[in-house]
């Protein structure tokens, strides 16, 4: 038996045949002594099996690939064009309850190559020319953490400068302690600009854009 | 550790519609059911997941046919059940709504929909307390939500700040989790349903009445609650790592105001026995409406007001 249901998968199989466009790669980047590795493996194939656009690759989180994309911690889970889009867009423990909802959403957009940002907002996100690394600080049983994902990984989608990466704080509590996340969502922008809540993107960008121009 | 899966329904693009439905909470997804099968052209538009508050409920008892359910189960079989007959929009905010014409323009993150007709089931957000410290000491210690920040306290003890069900329900989950809590509620008896009270004392929670809190104070973190003793006007303190605050709620009523939508003093839309408002074809149902505050009673009031939206844009 699988980790995702029947009818859940029927309802997966079904947006995905609706919306994918092009090839996306699911990677996931495991380790020794690594306790939710054998569950990402798992839950990654049982998604990629749902359509044939989607390929699952399982890495080594000490191998070529994780250095290339600076991972460093087991699982990873990233979503790819295998190019373009890198190690960007990530999930640093397992993507379960509501993050698995980013996970699906991240699919769909990085398949169709683009992801969905207001006009104004793309305009402050494409001033971005150096790198940016958002961290969401979340726990899988938070209902409004996946909007603070699914922003930082739209973003990393629209600009390639952009690092938009999911940690699962109850799995990585040292983590989380080191920047005293009590509340979840927890955003930490270059290891620096710091802010707690699931704010549209109109705000968000703006920590964004405060992070940004402290590396000038 | 248990391995839940929510689905994500990201619609996109504008559509002519005959209904919007705003808010995906238990009324919201009675009123798509109930919309769909009369035969409206219906679309549920959420801020964030469909579900609503019912999603922070550690447990729901007293939903009819469950006698014991997370809130994040039993909206999952609510969510399913109106994905099979309406789109579900999620994570798209609603950012304006202008009327056209005789037409509702609904301008939201992701499409516009032009519709005949409006149920607004926005739903309610945590109120705050209003006392120094609880702006000031959020993200360290300050919490609204047990589901999301009670694991970063267990092993240690918490105030749940308000004895009503949401706050008595929070002290339950956040024992089962392995946290310390005590409740502190302002009046001078248990002001949850006698369900929860009578689990509170069986677990041996601490549940203060007469307690009105006046600060909450801690230099990175918060390390204490001040608080006045109403029966004896005694001053005290309480040692404490975290603070989760369930003190009521306010409605999401602004953009129904802004179409001419008559509220109540709190904010509460103002509706008839059937669910309508005083614009035409505006309705309202569930936690918006001020009465309801209970899953069913919002299930309920969303399906009269996809009964009266039927009546007025299909039977006219």
């Amino acid at each position: 038996m699988g980790y995702i249901r029947e009818e859940d998968k029927k309802y997966l199989r079904s947006e995905f045949e609706k919306n994918l466009q092009e090839e996306v790669k699911l990677l996931v980047f495991t380790g020794d002594r690594c306790q939710y590795c054998g569950v990402a493996v798992a839950i990654a194939k049982e998604v990629a099996e749902l359509h044939s656009l989607i390929k699952f690759e399982e890495h080594k989180i000490d191998g070529k690939l994780a250095q290339e994309y600076g991972l460093d911690h087991a699982p990873t889970v990233v979503i790819t064009d295998g190019e373009k889009y890198g190690g960007r867009i990530r999930y640093v423990g397992l993507p379960s309850g509501y993050e698995f909802s980013s996970l699906i959403e991240d699919i769909i957009d990085v398949s169709r190559r683009t992801a969905e940002v207001s006009p104004e907002v793309k305009e402050k996100l494409m001033t971005i020319d150096k790198p940016v690394k958002i961290q969401i600080f979340v726990t899988p049983t938070c209902p409004y953490c996946p909007r603070a994902v699914r922003t930082a990984h739209r973003f990393a989608i629209l600009n390639e400068n952009i690092t938009g990466e999911m940690i699962e704080a109850v799995e990585f509590p040292e983590w989380a302690n080191k920047w005293n996340v009590m509340s979840v969502p927890h955003i930490v922008i270059n290891e620096d600009v710091q802010f707690i809540g699931a704010y549209p993107d109109e705000q968000y960008i703006e920590y964004v854009l405060q992070a940004y121009k402290k590396l000038r | 550790m248990e391995f839940g899966f929510v689905l994500p329904t990201a619609s996109r693009g504008s559509k002519e519609v005959d209904l919007v439905i705003i808010g995906g909470g238990p009324a919201g997804l009675s009123a798509g059911i109930y919309a769909t099968r009369s035969g409206l052209n219906a679309i549920i538009v959420d801020k964030g997941n469909a579900g609503g508050l019912a999603e922070e409920a550690p447990y729901v008892e007293n939903y009819l046919g469950f006698k014991g359910i997370k809130g994040e189960d039993l909206v999952k079989e609510f969510k399913e059940h109106a994905l099979d007959y309406l789109e579900i929009s999620e994570r798209n905010e609603v950012k304006d709504i202008v009327i056209e014409d005789d037409r509702y323009v609904v301008k939201a993150e992701r499409g516009e929909y032009r519709a005949k007709g409006i149920i607004f089931a926005t739903g309610t957000t945590h109120k705050k307390l209003n006392v120094p410290g609880e702006d000031e000491l959020l993200g360290k210690g300050v919490s609204y939500c047990v589901t999301c920040d009670g694991y970063f306290f267990r092993g240690k003890k918490v105030a749940v700040i308000g004895g009503g069900n949401s706050g008595a329900i929070a002290a339950i989950y956040l024992r089962d989790i392995g946290v310390e809590p005590v409740v502190l509620e302002y009046m001078p008896k248990f002001m949850c349903e006698k369900a929860y009270e009578k689990i509170i004392k069986k677990r041996e929670i601490p549940y203060y009445t007469n307690v009105q809190v006046t600060e909450i104070r801690g230099n990175q973190k918060v390390e204490k609650v001040v608080y006045k003793d109403r029966s004896s006007g005694e001053v005290k303190e309480l040692d404490v790592d975290g603070v989760f605050i369930y003190v009521g709620l306010i409605p999401i009523s602004d953009l129904a105001k802004k179409i001419g939508v008559a509220t109540d003093n709190k904010g509460y839309i103002k509706v008839d026995l059937s669910m309508r408002t005083n614009v035409p074809r505006v309705y309202a149902a569930g936690d918006v409406t001020g009465y309801a505050g209970q899953i069913i009673i919002a299930a309920g009031q969303g399906a009269m007001a996809a009964l009266s939206a039927y009546e007025d844009i299909m039977l006219q």
